[in-house]
């Protein structure tokens, strides 16, 4: 579904992303990990076509996403970090002006308003002015539509960050909903969320991918090697323990 | 052109979901009253020729309180790259902004027909010519929307796309006064350049190809920079 092939990013002096390379699978839920300024965001936005690589390929469902923008985005489904929000429209208008701008057919567009209301259980709140919801509305709005229009990879850029815990709850199983229909990129900080969602784990660090394997296999092997449970939490640290407080967070604390 | 509709619709849709839109209105309708009222006083004429050189002076200021927010905002909220990645081109992406602008331009525009009724009523004023003068304030008006969406795609903030735009717009329309200062071609130059120059032809009654040549080229011109600005994310 989603190749990419030796992507780098400069931004001036600051190299972003350097030959960032992976591949992932129709159907897969991939979860994608990193501290902030890894660079997840800086490669979302390229795959989204919202930025363009400095070098390097990204192919969606066949198509190089430098010739043929306008038709891949039609596939991808996008929530960025801050949800793309007008916050003097109701849900549902908002919604709507969504499928029209993605190209969902006339004939389609109130029925496909009215399945992400009720997928996203927005419903109570679809004729409410989107500046008068709370910040797990607003989050689901922001998940509404990236989905309106059925695209077959579904990017989300930390869609569970600010939110409380029931609002988080809410949100996974939102996602956990889209993987029977379709390709989910997830970006998050809170690992547990990945473990309850994702099949297969990147990480990223300092602009490089320095883990790509399925979640079950990487737990697998670690607590082989470390002979006792082993959580994503402490794989993630081990993956940046030069630059973290070692001792401290080595102890759990 | 359905994805393009759909940009007009939510921009005024966006005007006129805020006060803004109709204090706006209501400020420069009566304002134009006003005026009218004192030069028709004044001049005892069945003519908008003073008007129409009034309204350009008006329209001076006002365009760019209209356009100052119209990429910046979507800048500064983060909904421009949920334009940016929806499947839109971005000439859709600028001609809905811009139409959806000119749309309330025109309504603004409308609305001060009634002037040509009441001289109408109660005079015989030259229809022709008023008909030239609202073509040229209407291409006026244009130009400088086109002039401020420019601007507005450059920054994410809307108090410094408003001074830049007064900025252009204020060299565009004083540029004549520039003139005095200069000969040959140079004098030519700064007066070609300044909307005054033509709109005031229009005002008269006078519409030549070379006055409906500037308007156009200076609309296409900010508009294929300002999808350039954008293809190129200036604002970052």
């Amino acid at each position: 579904m989603l190749i990419a092939k030796h992507i780098s990013k400069r931004f001036g002096a600051h190299q972003a992303l350097e030959n960032v390379s992976f591949e992932i699978n129709e159907g897969e839920i991939v979860g994608f990990l990193g501290k902030n300024g890894a660079g997840k965001t800086t490669l979302m936005r390229i795959i989204t076509t919202f930025l363009t690589a400095s070098s390097g390929t990204v192919i969606i469902d066949g198509e190089d996403i430098a010739k043929h923008s306008l038709s891949v985005r039609e596939k991808i489904g996008y929530l960025p970090e801050k949800p793309p929000l007008y916050s003097e429209m109701t849900v549902a208008s908002y919604l709507k002006f969504a499928a029209q701008i993605k190209g969902v057919a006339a004939k389609k567009e109130s029925f496909q308003v009215a399945k992400v209301l009720d997928d996203c259980d927005l419903l109570r709140v679809k004729n409410q002015k989107i500046a008068t919801l709370s910040k797990g509305y607003k989050q689901r709005v922001g998940i509404a539509q990236a989905i309106i229009h059925e695209p077959k990879l579904l990017i989300l850029d930390e869609p569970t960050s600010g939110l409380d815990p029931i609002q988080i709850l809410q949100v996974l199983a939102l996602i956990k909903n889209q993987r029977d229909q379709r390709t989910v990129l997830l970006s998050t900080h809170t690992l547990n969320e990945i473990e309850q969602v994702a099949q297969r784990v990147l990480m990223m660090k300092a602009g490089q991918i320095v883990l790509d394997e399925s979640l079950e296999e990487l737990l697998k092997k670690k607590q082989l090697a470390q002979s006792h449970p082993v959580t994503l939490e402490q794989i993630f640290i081990d993956y940046h323990q030069e630059q973290a407080p070692l001792n401290f967070l080595g102890q759990g604390l | 052109m359905n994805k393009t509709f759909a940009i007009v619709k939510k921009e005024l849709h966006s005007y006129f979901s805020s006060p803004i839109a109709y204090i706006i209105l209501i400020a420069t309708l009566s304002l134009f009253n006003a005026f009218f009222f004192l030069i028709i006083d004044q001049n005892h004429e069945a003519s908008l020729r003073d008007m129409f050189i009034l309204m350009e002076f008006m329209f001076v200021f006002l365009i760019p309180l209209l356009t100052m927010r119209m990429f910046s905002e979507e800048k500064a909220n983060g909904t421009m790259e949920f334009l940016l990645t929806s499947p839109l081109s971005l000439s859709m992406i600028v001609s809905g902004k811009y139409l959806s602008m000119l749309i309330f331009y025109s309504l603004l525009i409308g609305m001060t027909l009634i002037y040509y009724f009441i001289l109408e009523y109660f005079g015989n004023p030259d229809a022709a010519s008023i008909f030239y003068g609202y073509i040229g304030i209407w291409l006026e008006g244009a130009f400088f929307i086109a002039v401020g969406l420019l601007v507005s795609s450059w920054t994410r903030n809307q108090i410094i796309a408003a001074l830049v735009s007064y900025a252009l717009i204020f060299s565009l329309y004083f540029s004549t006064s520039f003139t005095k200062y200069f000969s040959g071609s140079t004098e030519s130059f700064f007066m070609q350049l300044s909307t005054r120059t033509h709109l005031e032809n229009f005002a008269v009654g006078i519409i030549t190809p070379s006055n409906i040549t500037y308007y156009l080229t200076g609309i296409i011109l900010c508009l294929v920079l300002t999808r350039l600005s954008i293809d190129n994310r200036l604002w970052q």
